[in-house]
């Protein structure tokens, strides 16, 4: 119940911050349709009454305006970048936030009625679930993306994907093939590894938290050390040139090693939050 | 009973804490006295498991802390620990939501004694009624001991009236309060003990009465014999 | 209610002396009710262990008495009052010889002067 509690209010602190992340996407977002639409439409326009050329070879020669246009607008693009470089930096934030100035907040925390491993779970969940919600945001705004060039753009004019089509077509991208991937398995293989990469950090966070300067050090020890039980396999497959397991095989010790390391890290985390940490 | 056993703490090499130790009673106010920067702080934060201790050992009741002792001792720091933008009915809910302990009615009776408004935030408020604020974030827990780092430094001479006036009412009334203050003059007449902090280690632990009977020295003589030499 | 304590005596002590004072002075009048040891406490800006204290001492010398639950209040013993006022007077008295002795002022000279300062205060007073 307490970490219900203390996942709503590191909710709450960040929710100022979070809309306008949402409002900045939403806007820079649609703005970057229409002209995209816009402009199709001015080319199509020009090139078909000015200059003569039949639709049918415009179409041939330009081709039809998709959703596929969008990811070369930077206007697209911006607000992912923005979103993902914000929730990165807050990762940090959020928890020197709580030792920043005289009010230090983390007194009030660390002496809640309630195990302090909750203190560090919410704060992982909330992070969780930002990301998230914005992943969401992002399908519910391609889906208005979509509309817009059905109002704007004649349907021979344009290529309509379904979402699932379209991220067929986006997996190798940069920024949504990865915020988006196509099968369900794939999206908890992405999030899956991102959620283990915060716990880690979080964990060196705390290491640096207990120790000071000292504890700098442990901490990316601790980063290095987590990312290469993580990637043991792919470091065995480099240093001896072979391939020791089939890809469903490296899938599954791929899942137990992040598991192994998430836990270690909450671990780690649970004592040094009981033991070692200091206001 | 809060016992303090042999607690030694170091920064690095920097010995804060050597040896400690002492006993804070339930139903008396114990006053942690010494010039700044001698460790009281880091005493009452030992206590709260809020930064470990390098040796020794805190027991309450007989107990070490646990997060169930957090209902039942509570610590008010020389800062107010919520955040600055939050309304005091919102730092009053934030502890209501979290503590078993919390108790509204004398939450109501604190706002009342000390006329602070709900709807105002802490950030708007004088230094002397945000320490009012934090003092009663701690006071309304129904808690058996209470610590509370210096709480008459910084704040205007009628805060430090209204405050002093806590400690005679019943809101302290059979708890176990331990203060520290470097300045003992106002609230002589208030404690119970005293113990004189001195380089890290205890130099002097008494009864103020007792020492006021045996020996007819206020506890500013015994200061003066410590610090003076 | 207000004291001005000394830092050095009891606080105890003080609190007794102070009713001492009052009662026999009449300002306490015999089974008039005192405040609790809280409220006690709390006028006097003391610690509420030290007023527990003083009332007991009190309560033992038989200067206030307490029947059940009821508020304590000041002894109706004739004898405890009497004893009480010789008790104050014999202590301002010894303060007084203490204080005057040094002079070395003859008997008879002493005590006129006393007679004519207390008429003329009480003169004042009136």
């Amino acid at each position: 119940m307490n970490y219900i509690k203390l996942l709503n209010f590191e909710l709450s602190r960040f929710i100022k911050i979070y809309f306008v992340l949402i409002i900045i996407t939403i806007i820079s977002q649609l703005i970057s349709t229409y002209s995209v639409a816009k402009n199709y439409m001015n080319q199509f326009n020009l090139a078909v009454y000015r200059d003569g050329i039949s639709i049918e070879k415009y179409v041939e020669q330009f081709g039809q305006v998709s959703l596929m246009d969008l990811q070369h607008s930077g206007w697209f693009n911006l607000p992912i970048v923005i979103a993902a470089v914000t929730l990165l930096l807050y990762c940090f934030f959020i928890w020197y936030r709580d030792w920043l100035g005289k009010n230090t907040f983390i007194y009030r925390l660390l002496m809640l009625p309630t195990a302090r491993i909750n203190i560090y779970l919410s704060k992982a969940t909330a992070i969780f679930l930002m990301v998230l919600g914005l992943v969401a945001l992002q399908v519910i705004l391609l889906l208005i993306e979509g509309k817009i060039f059905k109002w704007m753009v004649p349907a021979n004019l344009r290529h309509d994907y379904s979402i699932m089509e379209y991220l067929a077509n986006t997996v190798g991208d940069l920024y949504l093939g990865v915020l988006i991937p196509m099968n369900f398995i794939q999206f908890l293989i992405h999030y899956g590894i991102g959620f283990m990469f915060v716990f880690v950090l979080f964990t060196s966070i705390l290491f640096e938290r207990c120790f000071k300067w000292k504890g700098i050090i442990f901490g990316v020890v601790y980063a290095l050390v987590s990312m290469s039980i993580f990637f043991i396999p792919f470091i065995l497959e480099i240093i001896f040139a072979k391939r020791y397991l089939y890809p469903m095989e490296l899938f599954v010790v791929e899942i137990v090693l992040g598991l192994i390391v998430t836990a270690m890290s909450i671990w780690i985390a649970h004592y040094l939050l009981n033991r070692k940490i200091t206001v | 009973m809060i016992e303090v056993k042999n607690v030694t703490k170091k920064y690095g090499r920097k010995k804060v804490l050597q040896g400690v130790s002492f006993t804070a009673n339930k139903g008396e106010i114990t006053c942690l006295i010494g010039v700044n920067g001698v460790g009281k702080t880091t005493i009452l934060n030992g206590i709260m498991n809020l930064t470990p201790m390098t040796s020794g050992e805190i027991l309450i009741d007989g107990e070490k802390l646990t997060k169930e002792s957090y209902e039942k001792i509570a610590f008010i720091p020389d800062a107010i620990t919520m955040l600055p933008h939050m309304k005091i009915a919102e730092a009053i809910q934030f502890m209501k939501d979290f503590y078993n302990s919390w108790n509204d009615e004398r939450a109501e009776e604190l706002l009342g004694f000390f006329r602070l408004k709900k709807e105002e935030r802490i950030s708007s408020l004088s230094k002397g009624n945000v320490a009012k604020v934090n003092l009663l974030l701690g006071l309304a827990l129904d808690v058996d001991y209470l610590l509370m780092d210096e709480p008459f430094s910084g704040i205007d001479i009628f805060s430090r009236e209204q405050i002093a006036d806590v400690f005679t009412s019943h809101l302290v009334e059979d708890r176990g309060v331990v203060i520290t203050t470097h300045e003992i003059n106002d609230i002589e007449h208030l404690i119970d003990k005293v113990v004189l902090l001195d380089d890290g280690t205890i130099v002097r632990e008494f009864h103020t009465e007792e020492m006021r009977e045996m020996e007819g020295k206020s506890v500013v003589d015994v200061m003066r014999e410590v610090y003076r030499g | 209610m207000k004291i001005t304590f000394n830092k050095r005596d009891p606080v105890y002590v003080q609190v007794m002396q102070h009713f001492k004072e009052q009662i026999a002075s009449g300002k306490y009048e015999p089974g008039q009710e005192i405040p609790s040891r809280r409220e006690l406490a709390n006028q006097l800006k003391i610690n509420p262990n030290t007023a527990q204290r003083a009332y007991k001492e009190m309560e033992e010398a038989g200067l206030i008495f307490t029947e059940g639950n009821n508020p304590s209040r000041i002894t109706k013993d004739e004898q405890v009052l009497r004893n009480l006022r010789t008790e104050l007077i014999g202590e301002a008295v010894d303060t007084f010889i203490a204080a005057v002795k040094p002079v070395n002022i003859p008997m008879d000279d002493l005590i006129r002067l006393i007679k004519e300062k207390y008429e003329k205060q009480k003169g004042e007073h009136s």
